[in-house]
Parts: structure tokens; sequence; C-alpha cells
């Protein structure tokens, strides 16, 4: 996924890893951070909280791998369930490049680090949504098991 | 989905010549032979390929002992096409936040947590 901010890379940088900042958007529609913890630096950790519109606490935690400012930002996540265990573990690459006064973020995020360490791909293998989404769009465009998905 | 499964079928999905076999069956049943046919590798190579495809539901195959014909199995990827698809609505709602959320920094507007005055 890719986005044009209009505003400068280290303001970018920042929303993501200031955790006042990161408190202030992160999740979807309607949610509200209840709590985070975040220790932002390569091998830190963090721990974040997240309320749905009907009281439904979310809690998500992972390691941060790289921090690198203001270009580059490189995390695993994984959602806490219900016996206090982890969920899917995913890795998600964060890249800020600067266009002028704006900036353009393009965004990763995969659950095939687990895969990539047990099949040896010496530099992981990640995939954006789009090419993996285009990929199943084209395929399979024809096929009555469609995987559109309506909005 | 669990997690198994989800790794198992986007493991699957990993390499080029397993999605070009099954992008192939979208279209129909076919042989390992009429798989085989636009690559340029063995039919014991192309075999692998199924059996990995096999094991991950991708594909389910006949049962005739000559003509064992291939044929998709769209579950697997119609979940990880969900899978994917709810990431994407999470993501983007998140950046449209996040955006919003910048355009109140630069005017001065936004505290540092958001918080609504």
């Amino acid at each position: 996924m890719t986005r044009v901010f209009d505003a400068p890379r280290e303001l970018v940088f920042a929303a993501w890893t200031d955790p006042d900042r990161v408190a202030a958007w992160w999740g979807p529609k309607g949610f509200t951070t209840v709590s985070y913890d975040m220790d932002i630096r390569a091998g830190g950790t963090y721990r974040f909280c997240m309320r749905s519109p009907d009281g439904v606490d979310y809690w998500k935690q992972g390691v941060y791998r790289e921090v690198l400012a203001p270009e580059r930002l490189v995390f695993t996540f994984a959602w806490v369930i219900a016996d206090g265990g982890l969920g899917q573990e995913m890795l998600v690459t964060v890249t800020f490049a600067a266009e002028g006064d704006k900036t353009r973020m393009t965004f990763r995020q995969g659950p095939f680090e687990a895969i990539a360490k047990r099949d040896d791909h010496g530099r992981g293998w990640t995939s954006t949504f789009e090419r993996f989404a285009e990929y199943l769009a084209t395929a399979f465009s024809d096929h009555p098991h469609t995987t559109e998905v309506d909005p | 989905m669990s997690p198994d499964r989800l790794d198992t079928t986007f493991a699957a999905l990993a390499d080029p010549t397993r999605r070009a076999i099954l992008a192939r069956l979208a279209s129909g049943e076919a042989s390992v032979g009429e798989l085989a046919e636009p690559f340029d590798i063995s039919l014991p190579a192309v075999s692998k390929h199924l059996k990995v495809l096999e094991r991950a539901g991708l594909i389910a195959r006949g049962r005739t002992a000559q003509w064992r014909p291939c044929r998709l199995e769209a579950g697997p990827l119609q979940e990880a096409a969900e899978w994917i698809e709810h990431y994407r609505r999470f993501w983007d709602e998140s950046f449209d936040r996040l955006d919003h959320y910048l355009g109140q920094v630069q005017q001065g507007k936004g505290t540092r947590r958001g918080r609504k005055k």
C-alpha cells in the first residue's frame, strides 16, 4: 500500500515512532487507544491496546527490527488472543520517501516471516497487499469462486 | 482461519510456478502433462509442486489410475483473499486517521495524543 501525505517525512516518521502520536491515529475508524507501551529501537518491544466502538479491547504486541529515522521502520506484530497466546505473527515494513514537502509512505505487511526462516529465503519474503491481491484478481477473475470482495 | 492453515496457503503460493499452475486451473481441470507444458521443468518437478498445492488444500486430484486430473479448490484461496482484504481495510482506515492527524498537527490544532479539546 502506498500513500502520499501532505507532511514532511520527519513528522510522518515521528507519527509512527512517538508513542503519544501513534496513539492518536492507530486503528480503524471508531477505535480508541486505551493503553500503549512502546520501546522504539531495534530489538525493543511494544504492547498496544485499542478499544472497538462496542467496547471490546484488542491487544497487539511485537518487536522492532529496524528503526531508521526518517526513512524506514520494520516491526513484527501479532494479536494477543483469548488465552494470552499470540495469533499469526506478521512483519511490517514501512518506508518514507520525501517528495518535495510531502512524504510517500510505502507499507508492506506479510505473514511470511516464519515461512521465510523455515524455507531459508535469505532476504525474507514479504508481500505487498496490492501485488498479491492483483495476482488473485487477475488469475481468478473468470472463476466462479471469485476473490472479489465488495467494499 | 487458523494461523497454520494461513501459513500453509501462503507458503504454497510463495512460488511463481505454483501460482501459474493455479491460474491455469482457474480455467478448468488439467492433467499433469498439460500443466507441465508451459514450463521448462521436468514432470517430476511439476508433480512436486502439485503435492505442495494438494497438501495445502488448494487443488484436488481425481482418482482414475491413468488420468488424474487436477482441479482448483477455492476455499483456502478465498480465505487468504479475505484475510488480505481484512487487513487492507484495517490499515486503510488507520492511514486515513494518520492523514487527518498530520493535518491537525500542522495546523497547530491537535495535541500529541489527539485528544479533543
